[in-house]
């Protein structure tokens, strides 16, 4: 492809949620756009400043200059956030009142051909990467910047966000560590973590936690609570257990209720069991799970503890400001070599564009022969092999 | 070791020992005195897990007792805790016994007492356990208290130990909390250390710019909360931060305790959950609960309370060298000082209305639950 | 009014299923209609299959074979809407974007089940015949149709003219609905039902529009419509009681006050809620947005249903 060095006009956009770094994206792309002369706009609150620039006082786009590049990175990001991330089914009030899905996919590109935007750098994860997808092969220009604070998005080594994700979970799993130790009972702590377990991994091996559980290797509770067991004395008489969110357990035992009538009157495919045939994966309940779990095995007590929610606040690390610049710059790197449709990828010593079409549909779990669980072994670990 | 020549002020062989629940720093404590004990000549020991190290040495392997030698020490880090562990939390006067009833193990402990040749004991206790040294001091005990108490609370001291550290440590989840909620566009609604006094709350709270503390010292009414947070939250500002103390009290509402799920059975969660529930009711934003509680109790002392935990130990045997019995030592910067446990026990050093931080918080807009 | 020329019996609707031997949704033992599309978006609905109106693919994994098979990473199935990751995991991942052009002829291809639809398209006739499978259990028992959803009011013909038909069959009938639609819904569905449950989900105009998605002045509105046009309907108000949200004394007192002057409304019924829909949203691949909120404690719900008994003169143990 020839090298595109036409004055640009460029969006950037979020998708979910906020996690730490994301102004340093910005940055990297505003000084690289800088360079080239191009213009860096963002569109506030993922899609919404585009399909909806009424609700802003001072319309739904914002200039990236000079002045962004003195944000201070502990004040949430300058995008905001988005509620309404998927404009293939955007949840709106229509005229009679009621509220429905509507796909405003064209809607969307067609405002954004309106504003003379020649592409899109969207810094999105999981759901928004297959989104960002759908709307390329409508014809959108788009760039993705991956972020992930679990870094299971395959394709790329480090998505920014993970560095400071870990090192806060190793900073509270410290503070468990330490009031299990004084109280001597067992911290059972629920870490992110839904589809892979690097955060878990890696954080429990940091603070040589007795056990690691997680989504790539389902644990049978006996088998921990045994080596629990064994690692715990009169010397060490506490003891840490990591939970990622998505832990999977067998042979629980299930209580068999019948359906209760009112039950499923008003839901026709009710199952008895409260969490149905399918996982669930939301907060509390890993660490609630284990805890009650193994406290039928072993006569310590357990307690369990969430770090979730407290993740998503607070400032990048050092690593993820570096690695947020880097990745924005990188972005507009690929839209001047004239790529398109493509997830910026970073494969330590490089940055690499990979085809959006490659990105998707690939969670990055933990490899059987990571070296990783060769160091947990060593350190007396237990995560289920 | 040199006989006692029974001059008041001169001892043998004294012993430290720890009440129940965890304090960062602890070890900085019993450095301290161990250290200034140690240069008066005196033997130092310590006495496992409260006192069960006397009553029970043979659950510890190596003894009930530890000798605080000098090279002990030398290696001893000052940022964890529990070198001597911790006392369960049962009160001796009224332990519980295996056939069910309740004994009172007081007389057996100060048998043991006598049999170690201990001649006086340096305890660091809570509130709780002042009462109970107090009691052991009427029947005879030698003894002088260091205060170590997370919230501030024990009255006749300005500064307990622990307090620092527990501060820091809130402030810091606090942030964390006031940017989560920030990126969530929901009011958080935390839980901080607090049984009996607000200390912690307030100040944490003013150092975060919370939008409301609620303390003990001050029943509130959710309605007027609601109104107040009404006025500060709008589709500009769409997320907030309300502190409250695990001891808060809501005005005509009992907040139902729930002793389970934390390591020290303090009922954390109850009031953060139940104000965040009924909040919710009475404005549209959205709430959520957050209890910082356990990760309080967890952490490393500050510079502060490694200090003053030095100082602390220290003062603690300069205390016993002027002969002193049946005292709590305090720290009134910039002395220390003593103050018989009569005096110290059952006092709650609550937030006065007049404090200077009740006026801080209200003049930066942080609504207490006073007036509207 | 029904457009008669097209046979009452083809009409069609979308279908998510149709439950024999309900208890709890009118007088009577009765058979549930639910159908598909809900006008609303309630945060802690228990039902997520049934609110988007279109068909909806569900997944199974436990049905799943694997890697052995892989006809739905095939055409005709949407592209990249289910995909298989590396390693020790056999089983067929879905990515729900991908996967929303599902179809039930597509569905009809996987083998073992794994894959369903949720919302079938049926006619008036095929409904009635299920339904009259228990007719002499209705006669017996006071029983009947009963139609729920979703939202019925957002099929409005289909609702009216499987209603009226199960009139002209003898068997009685009842709905359930939240109302969030145009009076002119109501106005041709209403004739044709015996007894209505409407649920009052938040007095408060602003709060309802946070939980719910819309305000509720114009819901409201149609009650009052409705109890006044409907003399002989049977009404009885519900409100599912979610705590932190609506579970308090000023909700129930205000919807006792709100249908106090209507002789024709019968009862106000309590339910409280459970989670049981959590499951569900997993294979639906939908966020569920209320997490953390527990059941009622049974104290609360006898405390209300005292005061709802005494506003309705009745002396309930």
């Amino acid at each position: 492809m020839s090298k595109d060095t036409g004055r640009k006009r460029v969006a950037i956009m979020v998708g979910a949620g906020y996690i730490p770094g994301i102004n340093a994206v910005v940055a990297g792309a505003a000084l690289a756009a800088g360079k080239l002369g191009w213009e860096l706009v963002g569109i506030l609150d993922g899609f919404e400043g585009v399909l909806h620039p009424e609700k802003y006082p001072n319309g739904g786009l914002i200039d990236i200059n000079p002045q962004v590049l003195n944000m201070d990175p502990n004040t949430g990001s300058v995008l905001g956030q988005s509620a309404r991330i998927d404009p293939f089914n955007f949840r709106t009030i229509n005229k009679d009142e009621m509220v429905e899905e509507v796909d405003m996919s064209d809607e969307l590109l067609n405002k954004l051909k309106a504003e003379k935007i020649d592409a899109v750098i969207s810094i999105v994860g999981g759901k928004g990467l297959t989104i960002l997808y759908q709307l390329h092969r409508k014809g959108l220009n788009a760039v993705c910047v991956p972020r992930s604070i679990e870094n299971e998005i395959a394709s790329t080594s480090v998505s920014f966000g993970f560095n400071t994700a870990l090192t806060f979970t190793i900073d509270m799993l410290d503070r468990a560590r330490l009031a299990a130790k004084a109280t001597h009972k067992i911290a059972v702590v629920e870490v992110q973590g839904e589809e892979a377990g690097w955060i878990a991994l890696q954080a429990g091996i940091a603070v040589a936690a007795d056990a690691v559980l997680i989504p790539e290797i389902p644990v049978d509770l006996k088998n921990v609570a045994a080596h629990l067991k064994d690692k715990m004395s009169v010397k060490k008489p506490w003891g840490l257990v990591v939970v990622a969110q998505g832990a999977k357990i067998i042979n629980q035992p299930k209580n068999e209720e019948p359906v209760s009538s009112l039950k499923a009157s008003l839901s026709p495919l009710a199952t008895s069991d409260a969490n149905s045939e399918f996982v669930i994966h939301s907060s509390g309940q890993a660490a609630q799970a284990v805890a009650t779990g193994l406290q039928l095995r072993i006569a310590e007590e357990t307690f369990p503890m969430v770090i979730g929610p407290w993740v998503r606040g607070g400032a990048p690390s050092a690593v993820d400001r570096q690695l947020g610049v880097a990745y924005g710059a990188g972005a507009i790197q690929a839209l001047e070599a004239g790529k398109n449709g493509v997830m910026v990828s970073f494969v330590p010593p490089d940055i690499k564009f990979v085809p959006l079409a490659e990105a998707i549909n690939k969670v990055r779990t933990i490899p059987a022969e990571s070296m990783f669980f060769q160091v947990a072994d060593s350190l007396g670990i237990y995560v289920g092999k | 070791m040199i006989k006692s020549l029974g001059h008041a002020g001169t001892h043998r062989r004294v012993a430290i020992n720890v009440g129940s629940g965890f304090v960062p720093g602890t070890n900085a404590v019993v450095m301290g005195a161990a250290i200034a004990g140690g240069k008066l000549g005196w033997e130092m020991i310590g006495i496992r897990n409260g006192f069960e190290g006397l009553l029970f040495p043979e659950r510890f392997s190596g003894g009930g007792i530890i000798n605080l030698s000098p090279e002990l020490i030398e290696n001893l880090d000052p940022s964890t805790g529990g070198i001597l562990g911790q006392a369960p939390k049962v009160d001796p006067f009224n332990a519980p016994s295996v056939n069910g009833g309740k004994k009172d193990l007081s007389d057996q402990i100060l048998k043991r007492i006598k049999e170690e040749d201990i001649d006086a004991l340096i305890s660091i206790v809570s509130g709780q356990g002042l009462g109970i040294l107090q009691k052991l001091h009427l029947k005879g005990l030698h003894t002088v208290c260091i205060p170590r108490s997370i919230e501030n609370d024990i009255a006749a001291t300005a500064v307990s130990f622990g307090f620092n550290s527990s501060l820091s440590v809130t402030i810091e989840m606090l942030n964390k909390a006031y940017q989560a909620a920030r990126s969530a566009g929901k009011i958080a609604v935390v839980e901080v250390p607090g049984e009996h006094a607000g200390w912690i709350a307030l100040q944490a709270g003013i150092a975060v710019r919370a939008d409301a503390v609620l303390m003990p010292e001050i029943p509130c009414d959710l309605k007027n909360l609601a109104k107040r947070l009404k006025d500060k939250i709008s589709a500009r500002r769409p997320y907030g931060l309300v502190v409250v103390a695990e001891g808060a009290k809501l005005v005509d509402y009992q907040v139902k305790k729930d002793a389970k799920s934390s390591p020290e059975s303090i009922p954390a969660g109850q009031v953060a959950g139940t104000v965040a529930s009924r909040l919710q009711k009475l404005i549209t934003a959205e709430t959520y609960p957050l209890v910082i509680g356990a990760w309080a109790r967890g952490g490393n002392p500050t510079a502060t309370d490694h200090q003053l935990g030095m100082a602390y130990g220290a003062g603690s045997v300069q205390v016993l060298k002027a002969g002193q019995n049946g005292v709590m030592v305090s720290f009134m910067p910039p002395d220390i000082r003593f103050v018989p446990l009569k005096d110290a026990v059952d006092k709650v050093r609550t937030v006065p209305s007049e404090s200077e931080f009740m006026r801080i918080a209200q003049s930066l807009g942080i609504y207490l639950g006073n007036r509207l | 009014m029904i457009n008669q020329t097209k046979n009452i019996l083809d009409i069609t609707g979308r279908v998510l299923n149709i439950q024999r031997y309900c208890s709890h949704d009118g007088p009577g033992i009765r058979t549930n209609v639910f159908i598909k599309g809900c006008s609303l978006r309630c945060k802690w609905c228990g039902n997520p299959e049934s609110i988007r109106l279109k068909p909806e693919v569900s997944y199974d994994p436990k049905k799943c074979d694997g890697k052995k098979c892989s006809i739905c990473l095939k055409a005709p199935f949407p592209e990249g809407g289910f995909y298989f990751v590396d390693g020790d995991d056999t089983k067929v991942k879905v990515n729900w974007q991908l996967a929303a052009g599902t179809t039930e002829e597509m569905v009809a291809l996987c083998p073992t089940g794994a894959l369903e639809m949720f919302g079938k398209t049926m006619t008036v006739g095929e409904v009635m015949d299920e339904v009259e499978k228990d007719a002499s259990i209705y006669r017996s028992t006071g029983g009947g149709l009963s139609m729920s959803g979703g939202e019925v009011m957002l099929q409005p013909d289909f609702a009216a003219a499987l209603l009226q038909e199960a009139h002209n069959r003898g068997i009685n009938t009842a709905i359930e609905t939240a109302c969030n639609a145009p009076w002119a819904s109501l106005e041709k569905v209403l004739p044709h039902v015996d007894t209505m449950l409407h649920d009052i989900k938040l007095m408060n105009s602003e709060r309802h529009k946070k939980w719910t998605g819309v305000g509720n002045e114009r819901i409201l509105a149609n009650f009052k419509k409705a109890y006044e046009t409907f003399p002989n309907i049977d009404f009885i108000a519900r409100t599912p009681l979610i705590p932190g949200v609506n579970c308090d004394d000023e909700h129930v007192l205000g919807v006792l006050e709100f249908i106090k002057p209507h002789k024709n409304v019968i009862d106000y019924e309590l339910l409280p809620y459970h989670r049981f829909g959590l499951g569900k949203y997993e294979s639906l691949g939908v966020v569920y947005e209320l997490d953390d909120y527990k059941t009622p404690s049974d104290e609360v719900v006898k405390r209300f249903q005292a005061m709802i008994d005494e506003a309705f003169g009745r002396n309930r143990k």
